[in-house]
């Protein structure tokens, strides 16, 4: 790797006010997974005059049960959340997806804000040396729309003319469908609305913004949630698809449902039309095939991952039969 | 020339000039120690300390492997996708391709080195066991099994292969490693 100046951050801002101080040129780091794999490529045209470590600043690990729901701290690993017997009861959509994310080593390292905030995994834009100046970098032209997509946006693209680069987070999803809370430095912002693409962006973050928490509202009594992940190998693989459910019923009639996708969109993705159809419903086999085929029915896939439909619309059934008073064993992991 | 503000090395309080600095420092922190200056960093490897002077693009397994001398983890990736390089750090098995050594202090860390010198049976179970081929991933897998086992002294055969499901075998041993770690698992726990 080529050098950077290093920091250790005693407070967010001490880190907010370096970030400010480099003027977007230089980056957070926490766990590091991602940051220093896309240093070690040079994959980005820009390389980061200086990291700002947040690991010193104390106490930004917690995970604490408030008032009204959970906090959890930006730097929780995800293998605390995974293993956390609070999450794990009562928001455990979020539990199994950081538990299904990259491997035990990646889990011990890798934090929930990070997971959050990394970038895409687009193989033209990782490319080593920034081979390929696409779009998202400022350059002229998206390649993965006429070139090799299998693994690219099903619903389309964002940037103007292209970028069809897909949102890879596992605990996104999950954080969406349990209508979480995103506090930075400087804001709240619900979890739906906090990613955003744009040229070089994958959050709505300004360069001198940091996550500080996430915080969980406390589930309405009735509510089960479940997560669930399509990947290529069973560990160290980032989602072909994934889904995160939360389901609160009343009886057995469900009175409302979120359901989110990832890694099939740009960002990730409400299944609107398919919590529309479960509300009122039973969950069952017949409601949960349909709430599948209402998720998928405007995908636009390209030319290469048409296959990707079909297990998305699985994915979204078996997650909400997840969800329901017996769930099946999960048959994706 | 603009103002940069400084921030004082102790505490995170902020000043717009020098003399202002001084003040502070000569009111509020004559009797501290001199905080050691970025890039120093004291570390505990295999039950060693070492108070050592890294460049912030040193990963943690440029300190061990190429500044320690310490060899035995190995480099495949590069990328945290392998699990070749595995250390343990305070208990927990992490890719020390993907740490950044300036970031390490105050830690322990132990390498498949120290989980040898301190006669753990798992080496001899891997040997008996024949969980290795060319041997490059094994010391990545040594020092994964023995954070398991000291965490979880009595793991499930499935409990095991979670663990080791982020280490890549290119010769495909899996299904010995499983075998070695359960008789070392029954080993210690017998007596
Ligand atoms: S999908 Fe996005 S990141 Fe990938 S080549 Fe197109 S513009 Fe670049
Ligand atoms: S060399 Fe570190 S994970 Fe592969
Ligand atoms: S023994 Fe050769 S890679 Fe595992």
């Amino acid at each position: 790797m080529k050098n950077f100046e290093h920091f250790n951050a005693r407070s967010i801002d001490e880190a907010a006010t370096l970030l400010g101080r480099y003027g977007g040129n230089a980056a957070v780091i926490a766990g590091g997974t991602d940051l220093l794999g896309k240093m070690k490529d040079r994959i980005l045209p820009a390389y980061p005059e200086a990291l700002i470590n947040i690991k010193t600043v104390p106490g930004l690990d917690a995970i604490a049960e408030t008032d009204d729901g959970l906090s959890i701290g930006a730097l929780a690993t995800l293998a605390g959340i995974s293993a956390h017997p609070v999450i794990l009861e009562k928001y455990t959509a979020l539990a199994q997806a950081a538990g299904r994310t990259a491997s035990p080593q990646l889990r011990n390292m890798g934090t929930i804000a990070g997971n959050l905030c990394q970038d895409i995994r687009c193989w033209y834009y990782r490319a080593a040396q920034n081979r390929f100046s696409c779009l998202r970098k400022g350059g002229g032209r998206c390649y993965a729309l006429k070139g090799d997509n299998r693994f690219h946006s099903i619903f389309g693209g964002s940037v103007k003319g292209g970028c069809v680069a897909v949102h890879p987070s596992d605990t996104a999803p999950a954080l969406i469908a349990l209508g979480g809370t995103v506090i930075t430095s400087r804001r709240a912002v619900k979890a739906s609305d906090f990613f955003k693409v744009s040229v070089n962006r994958t959050t709505v973050l300004e360069a001198d913004e940091i996550v500080t928490a996430v915080h969980l509202p406390a589930p309405a009594p009735g509510t089960r949630s479940a997560f669930m992940k399509f990947a290529l190998r069973q560990s160290i693989d980032f989602p072909i698809v994934n889904c995160a459910a939360a389901i609160t019923c009343e009886g057995d009639a469900v009175t409302r449902a979120r359901i989110c996708l990832n890694a099939v969109s740009v960002v990730p993705r409400r299944a609107a039309a398919a919590e529309q159809l479960m509300a009122g419903r039973n969950i069952d086999e017949t409601a949960a095939d349909a709430a599948g085929a209402a998720a998928v029915a405007d995908a636009e896939p390209l030319d290469g991952n048409a296959w990707m439909v079909p297990i998305a619309r699985t994915l979204v059934k078996r997650t909400l039969l997840a969800c329901g008073p017996d769930p099946a064993e999960d048959e994706s992991s | 020339m603009e103002t940069k503000d400084i921030t004082c090395p102790h505490c995170e309080k902020g000043f717009k000039s020098p003399d202002e600095m001084k003040a502070h420092m000569l009111a509020d922190h004559r009797n501290d120690e001199v905080p050691p200056p970025e890039g120093h960093i004291r570390l505990t490897v295999n039950g060693k300390a070492y108070a050592l002077d890294v460049q912030p693009n040193w990963t943690l397994y440029q300190l061990v492997h190429d500044h320690l001398g310490l060899t035995g983890a190995k480099q495949f990736c590069d990328r945290g996708a392998c699990g070749s390089c595995t250390v343990i750090m305070d208990g927990k098995p992490v890719l020390s391709c993907m740490i950044l050594a300036i970031e390490c202090d105050g830690t322990t860390i132990e390498t498949v080195e120290g989980v040898a010198a301190a006669g753990h049976p798992l080496i001899d179970a891997y040997v008996k066991h024949h969980a290795m081929q060319c041997g490059y991933c094994t010391p990545g897998f040594v020092t994964t099994s023995k954070a398991l086992l000291d965490d979880n002294p009595r793991p499930t055969a499935h409990e095991v292969k979670i663990a080791l499901s982020g280490n890549l075998c290119r010769c495909g041993t899996y299904p010995q490693h499983t075998i070695a770690v359960l008789e070392v698992s029954q080993k210690l726990t017998a007596s």
